[in-house]
């Protein structure tokens, strides 16, 4: 591959590196105002400083709505993992044909713009049998069909690996019942593509905005609704809250590809 | 009394029968090869005596009991796959220990069991590393020892050679057939290679479309195929239609005609010409393609020497003997 790129021409190195450099100039800007005492009406920032770090970090309104965003995004992803990993065995070991319909099932949640679906649960949920509106309980269902897709595919590819049907024949010959058979035998096999799934959703739910602000905004303010809230403070704290957010995202995606390349 | 007896089996997917009605009774110890073209039935066969896969009529009796209602956990049949089938998250020690585990034997009488089974397979350098980092042929030992280390009352072998290399898979069989015989352990194989058949059974049974077709030691089988089906599927015999075989035998000839190739001597005492085509060399062995008659033999002649070899275009005599002709239905 060294190779390759050494031959590569200079054309073509020119136009990957401006184009990482427009990618990373917001965010290297970014990085920079946060650092800054006051960057107004110069080039460069007159003083560094960590006071808005240190000013994010100490705010109690900040340190809670991280905390709610980790909890609704924990809950959905363990509510994810308890259903669809029986599902998903249930499925591909019992009712293999189910496995197109899932395909489609599963891609649902893409097919309907956030906008639009957001309107349909506020009317759902306002009243009716179940008024979970305004409450975490409905950001944490929300968030649940978001992961389904990328939960589903991860593992379900990581279980087309494992050749599961001799996998499961052998143990039930040794003497397993299926339950047993499926926790010690299939589970542990799972646990790479159930971690790479896991951190990426996360990753991904961790900065989710639209259904978090529509459906339940300020009532249970998460980081992202808790970042909009701030977007008349001060530059630089806001900054310094939306570096803060891309090292921990960054944080959890790095420990997914590190993962993922485990797996090879 | 026979040790395994089946009958009456019958399975069917829909309205699609794989099997009906098939009835064998195999005795204590022996080595019994299901042989057949794939999709004979030869794998259901034997995932239905191992309970994987339910039956639609008939009984299986082990020792006297029958099997069709008890779970495959229950039923005591160790069973190696084609592909291995090992837990990739455990150890070779912990899928060897596996059965063991679930039959809840515990502590230094499972680690003995453990170290002699792997002693069987010569196996015991590797007791710690992980499936992938085994090669094919070792991976199917760790198999072999899994299935054996619960001390099952029949081992199943489900085309457990058919993902190796030749030479491993040469290797492999004998050390099979070996440990069989140590053990007394009633097997049954299921493969689509006949050499495999011959070499290590006690007796063959040979299926095609959800029938047994013939049964009996590897030699019956060979030189005495019940129909055209086996005769085609054994050896390399020719295949002659009542015409062709009047044609070249100079007499009136009834049914299809069947003669192995090794059969037929070729020299100047035949009393049949013919003429050479073409010829293969296959080591140890050289296949004439021969026509006589208007009648086109295969002819296997051992590669004596170089000086033996015939060319192509040659007239040469043949000669088959009447003991070799086997007439199939």
């Amino acid at each position: 591959m060294s190779h390759a790129e050494k031959r590569s021409p200079l054309f073509h190195q020119l136009v990957v590196y401006s184009l990482l450099l427009i990618l990373l100039l917001p965010l290297l800007g970014t990085l920079l105002y946060s650092f800054s005492t006051s960057w107004s009406a110069s080039v460069l920032p007159s003083g560094l400083t960590f006071k808005w770090y240190l000013a994010l970090w100490s705010d109690a309104r900040f340190l809670a709505a991280f905390g709610r965003s980790l909890l609704v995004c924990l809950a959905a992803l363990a509510l994810s993992l308890v259903l669809i990993l029986p599902l998903l065995f249930v499925v591909s070991y019992h009712f293999p044909k189910l496995d197109a319909v899932m395909n489609v099932l599963i891609l649902l949640p893409f097919a309907i713009p956030p906008v639009v679906s957001s309107v349909g649960l506020m009317q759902l949920f306002a009243g009716g049998p179940l008024p979970i509106l305004g409450t975490p309980w409905i950001l944490i269902g929300c968030f649940f069909t978001i992961a389904l897709p990328f939960m589903y595919r991860a593992i379900s590819n990581n279980l087309q690996a494992i050749n599961l049907r001799d996998l499961m024949d052998a143990a039930h010959l040794l003497g397993a019942s299926t339950g047993r058979a499926a926790f010690m035998v299939v589970l542990p096999n799972l646990r790479k593509g159930l971690m790479v799934s896991v951190f990426l959703s996360f990753s991904f739910l961790f900065g989710e905005f639209v259904f978090a602000n529509l459906l339940v905004g300020s009532r249970y303010e998460t980081l992202q609704v808790y970042l909009y809230n701030m977007r008349n403070d001060s530059g630089h704290f806001t900054s310094a809250l939306v570096i803060s957010y891309f090292l921990f995202v960054l944080l959890m995606t790095w420990a997914a590809n590190r993962l993922n390349k485990d797996k090879s | 009394m026979s040790y395994l007896s089946i009958q009456g089996l019958h399975k069917s997917y829909g309205d699609t029968a794989i099997f009906s009605d098939i009835n064998c009774e195999i005795a204590k110890g022996e080595f019994i090869t299901l042989l057949g073209p794939s999709g004979c039935g030869k794998s259901t066969l034997l995932r239905c005596i191992a309970g994987l896969t339910g039956v639609n009529g008939g009984q299986i009796l082990l020792d006297g009991e029958d099997l069709v209602p008890v779970a495959p956990q229950k039923r005591g049949i160790g069973m190696v796959f084609q592909s291995y089938a090992l837990f990739p998250n455990m150890t070779v020690q912990q899928n060897v220990a596996f059965g063991l585990r679930m039959q809840k034997v515990k502590g230094s009488e499972a680690e003995q069991r453990v170290k002699e089974v792997l002693e069987l397979v010569e196996l015991n350098d590797f007791a710690g590393r992980y499936p992938q980092q085994l090669s094919g042929g070792q991976c199917q030992r760790v198999a072999l020892a899994r299935s054996l280390v619960t001390r099952p009352r029949l081992l199943l072998l489900d085309e457990p050679l058919s993902a190796l290399d030749a030479r491993i898979r040469k290797h492999l069989r004998e050390q099979i057939r070996s440990i069989q015989q140590e053990l007394g352990l009633t097997t049954i194989f299921v493969t689509h290679d006949q050499e495999e058949a011959l070499v290590m059974s006690d007796r063959i049974f040979l299926m095609n479309a959800g029938k047994i077709v013939q049964s009996g030691d590897a030699e019956t089988l060979y030189t005495a195929p019940a129909d055209a089906f086996a005769a085609g599927f054994i050896g390399n015999y020719n295949l002659l239609d009542a015409d062709a075989a009047s044609r070249l035998l100079l007499r009136p000839v009834n049914s299809r005609v069947a003669i192995r190739p090794e059969a037929i001597q070729i020299g100047v005492q035949g009393s049949i010409e013919g003429q050479i085509r073409s010829h293969r060399l296959l080591g140890n062995v050289i296949r004439y393609r021969i026509e006589a008659r208007g009648v086109e033999l295969l002819v296997d002649v051992l590669n004596r020497s170089p000086a033996d070899l015939h060319a192509s275009g040659q007239r040469i005599n043949l000669n088959i003997e009447d003991n070799a002709i086997c007439e199939v239905a």
